[in-house]
C-alpha cells in the first residue's frame, strides 16, 4: 500500500515537471518569435501579459471544476452552454429596470441569480449521474443540446445588449470587465480550488472516488454526495465564467461558449489529469490553460493563419498526453 | 432525495411542456407557410425570423412554421424533406449553402410546393421566385467608405486597416472581403497590416483585436464584415484609449439596441451598410402569391444595400426597430 502510493506521487510528480517543461518550452518559443517594437519584445510587454491572462480567464475558471468532475472519472460537456445561460440571464437583468435599488444591490441580485440558476444546472446534472447512474458524458451531453436551448428560448434568438451609457447595464459592464476583477477572480478561485483538493477531505475523496470507485464505496464514502458536488460545483463556475463574459463583451449571448467545454478539457488533459479519474492537479490544469494560452498569443501577434493555429493546438494536446503516458511506464 | 430528484425533473418537464403549448397555440388558418431557415443563431438570422413572424402576423390568415437547421446542410435538408411531406401553400427557404440545397429545393418546386429562395441564391434555378441582396456590393461600398473616410481625415488617400473577417468559406464572408479588395487595390498608399478571424463573433474579435493591439502601433480603420465583430474590436481598443483615432466600420445594420444602427448613433461605428433582411419584399410576393390567383412574381428580386452614418442612422433606425 505504502509502496503504491510512493509510486502515485513520484508519477505524479513527474507529470506535473513534465507540465512546467511544456510551458517552459512554449514560454521558450514565444520569446523566440515574439514580434518587437520600440519598447523590446512585444511578448513580455505586460499589457500583453495580463492581456493572456485575462483571456484565459474564463477557460480557465471552467477547467478548475472540470478538474475535479474529470477526477472524479466523470465529465461535464454542458459547461459552455451553461455560460452562455448565465451571461443571457445576467444581461437580461441588468438590462431591465426589474426592481428600484441601489446599482450595488441590483448588480449583485443580477449576478446572484445567474450563479444561482447554473449551480442548478449543476445540481440536476449531479443528481442524474449520481442517482440514475447514466454515463456523465450523455448525462452533460444532453443538459449541453438542452440548456442551449433554454438560453435561446429565454432570449428570442438575440443578443442582449449592455451598451456603452450610463445605466446600470453600463455600470454591470465597467465593474466586471476590468482585468483586475476578471484576472483576480481566477486567481482567487484557482487558489481556492487547489487548496480544495491538496489540503481537504474532500479533495482526497474526489480523488479515492475516481481511481477506484468500489474501494471507495467499501471504505464507506459517500460517493453520490461528491459526485453531485462536483457537477454543483462545475456549474456554479460556468456560471461565474458566463457572467464575466457578459461584462466583457458588453452582451449577454446565448451563443456564446460553444466548444468552450471541449477547451477546457484539453486544458485539463495537457495538464496531466487522466481521463479515467483518479489522477491530476489543480497546478496542472493551470499550467495546461497557460501553455494554450501563451501558444495562441504568439501564433496571433504574428498573424500566423488561424487554420494553422487549429492544426497546431492538435498536435499540443496529443503530444502533452503522450510525454506524460511514456512518463508514467 | 431520490423523491426530489423527481419532482425536480417533473416540473422541469413540465414546464417546458405548458410553456411549449402556449407558445404553439394558433387558431383556424387560411394558409400555411414554411420557413426554413439556416441558422437561427445569427443576429442576422433572428431578426429575419422576428420580422417574418410580425408581417404574417399583421396578415392575419398564415401560419407560419419556422424550422432552425443550425448551420447545418444536411439538417436544412431533413428539414426541407418533411415540409415536402407536410405540403405547405409556401415553401420560403434560407439556403445554408448554395450547392447542397440546389436539389432539394428542386424537389419542393417537383412536389407543386411554391419556393421563395430566400438572401442566397442556389447553383439551378430550382425556385419560383429569389429575394436576395448583394455582398459583392457592400464589400466594394465599404472599401469606398475607408477611401473616402482616409482621405477626409489625412488629406489623401493613405492608412492601415485591420481586417475582421467572419467565417471563414461562408459566401457573404468571401464576397464582402472580395469588394472591399477590389476597390483598395488601386489604391497602394492604404494597406492591410492584419486580418484576422473572428467567426463573426464579438467575443472573438475583441480578444483578436487585444493581440492586434499589441503588434500594431498605428492602425486607422477597422473593417469588420458584420457589426458585432466592429464593436468588439471597439471595445479592445476603447480598453486602450485607442478608439478615439481609429474608424470603425461594420456590416449589416440591424435595428434593435444590439444592432449596428444605433451603434453608428452612439458613435461607436462610423458606418455600416445595412443588408436588406429581404423578409419584407418576400413576404410582399410570398402574400400575393398565395392570394392572387393570376400573379407571376419576377424570377429575382435583387435588393440593394445602403450605407449609414451618422446622417441618416435615427432614421434608419426608426425604420429597421421591430
Amino acid at each position: 500500500m505504502d509502496a503504491a502510493r510512493r509510486w502515485a506521487g513520484t508519477s505524479q510528480l513527474r507529470s506535473k515537471l513534465q507540465s512546467v517543461i511544456g510551458l517552459a518550452v512554449i514560454l521558450g518559443v514565444a520569446l523566440i518569435f515574439s514580434p518587437s517594437n520600440s519598447d523590446g519584445l512585444v511578448f513580455l510587454d505586460s499589457g500583453n501579459i495580463t492581456d493572456i491572462l485575462r483571456q484565459v480567464s474564463e477557460i480557465g475558471i471552467l477547467s478548475l471544476a472540470m478538474t475535479f468532475v474529470i477526477l472524479t472519472g466523470g465529465i461535464d460537456l454542458s459547461v459552455g452552454s451553461t455560460l452562455a445561460l448565465a451571461s443571457s440571464i445576467v444581461a437580461i437583468l441588468v438590462t431591465r429596470p426589474w426592481f428600484a435599488a441601489s446599482e450595488l444591490w441590483s448588480i449583485s441580485v443580477a449576478v446572484l441569480v445567474a450563479v444561482l440558476a447554473t449551480t442548478v444546472v449543476g445540481l440536476a446534472n449531479g443528481l442524474v449521474v449520481a442517482r440514475w447512474s447514466i454515463q456523465p458524458f450523455i448525462v452533460t451531453l444532453a443538459s449541453m443540446i438542452g440548456i442551449r436551448g433554454l438560453a435561446r428560448w429565454l432570449t428570442n434568438n438575440s443578443n442582449i445588449d449592455i451598451g456603452f451609457g450610463t445605466d446600470l447595464a453600463a455600470t454591470f459592464a465597467k465593474a466586471l470587465s476590468t482585468k483586475t476583477v476578471v484576472i483576480g477572480s481566477y486567481v482567487a478561485l484557482a487558489i481556492v480550488f487547489g487548496i480544495l483538493l491538496t489540503r481537504t477531505v474532500f479533495g482526497r475523496r474526489v480523488r479515492a472516488v475516481g481511481d477506484n470507485e468500489k474501494a471507495a464505496q467499501y471504505a464507506g464514502l459517500p460517493i453520490r454526495r461528491i459526485k453531485v458536488l462536483v457537477y454543483v460545483m462545475s456549474g456554479m463556475l460556468a456560471g461565474y465564467a458566463g457572467v464575466l463574459h457578459a461584462a466583457q463583451n458588453h452582451q449577454g449571448s446565448p451563443n456564446a461558449g460553444v466548444t468552450y467545454e471541449l477547451e477546457a478539457i484539453a486544458a485539463v488533459v495537457i495538464g496531466g489529469t487522466s481521463l479515467l479519474g483518479g489522477r491530476g492537479s489543480i497546478t496542472g490544469t493551470i499550467i495546461g490553460t497557460m501553455i494554450v494560452g501563451v501558444l495562441t498569443n504568439i501564433l496571433r501577434l504574428n498573424n500566423v493563419d488561424s487554420n494553422l493555429e487549429m492544426m497546431l493546438k492538435a498536435v499540443i494536446i496529443v503530444g502533452a498526453v503522450w510525454l506524460q503516458q511514456r512518463g508514467k511506464d | 432525495m431520490k423523491r426530489i430528484t423527481t419532482i425536480l425533473m417533473t416540473g422541469l418537464l413540465l414546464g417546458l411542456v405548458v410553456s411549449g403549448c402556449s407558445k404553439s397555440k394558433q387558431g383556424q388558418k387560411r394558409f400555411v407557410v414554411a420557413f426554413s431557415q439556416c441558422n437561427n443563431a445569427e443576429p442576422y438570422r433572428a431578426a429575419q425570423n422576428q420580422l417574418m413572424q410580425k408581417l404574417f402576423n399583421e396578415k392575419g390568415d398564415v401560419q407560419l412554421v419556422i424550422a432552425d437547421a443550425q448551420q447545418d446542410n444536411s439538417k436544412q435538408i431533413a428539414q426541407i424533406e418533411t415540409f415536402i411531406r407536410q405540403k405547405p401553400d409556401l415553401l420560403i427557404v434560407a439556403p445554408n449553402e448554395r450547392a447542397p440545397l440546389t436539389q432539394i429545393m428542386g424537389r419542393a418546386i417537383a412536389a407543386g410546393i411554391p419556393v421563395i429562395c430566400l438572401e442566397r441564391d442556389i447553383t439551378e434555378p430550382n425556385y419560383t421566385t429569389f429575394v436576395g441582396a448583394d455582398n459583392l456590393a457592400i464589400g466594394r461600398m465599404a472599401g469606398e467608405l475607408i477611401v473616402d473616410e482616409l482621405t477626409k481625415r489625412k488629406g489623401k488617400a493613405q492608412g492601415k486597416i485591420v481586417e475582421m473577417r467572419g467565417l471563414l468559406g461562408v459566401e457573404a464572408e468571401m464576397e464582402r472581403y472580395k469588394g472591399a479588395h477590389d476597390v483598395l487595390k488601386s489604391h497602394p498608399d492604404i494597406k492591410v497590416v492584419h486580418e484576422a478571424v473572428a467567426d463573426w463573433l464579438q467575443s472573438n474579435a475583441r480578444e483578436r483585436m487585444n493581440e492586434i493591439l499589441r503588434s500594431q502601433p498605428e492602425i486607422d480603420v477597422v473593417y469588420a464584415h458584420n457589426d458585432p465583430m466592429a464593436i468588439g474590436a471597439y471595445l479592445a481598443a476603447r480598453e486602450l484609449g485607442r478608439d478615439e483615432n481609429t474608424i470603425f466600420i461594420g456590416v449589416d445594420g440591424l435595428g434593435g439596441p444590439a444592432g449596428g444602427l444605433k451603434k453608428v448613433q452612439d458613435g461607436v461605428l462610423t458606418g455600416t451598410f445595412y443588408y436588406p433582411l429581404c423578409v419584407d419584399k418576400a413576404v410582399e410576393v410570398g402574400y400575393r402569391m398565395l392570394t392572387e390567383p393570376g400573379f407571376k412574381p419576377e424570377k429575382k428580386y435583387v435588393l440593394e444595400p445602403k450605407l449609414v452614418t451618422a446622417q441618416n442612422a435615427a432614421e434608419m433606425y426608426e425604420k429597421f426597430t421591430f
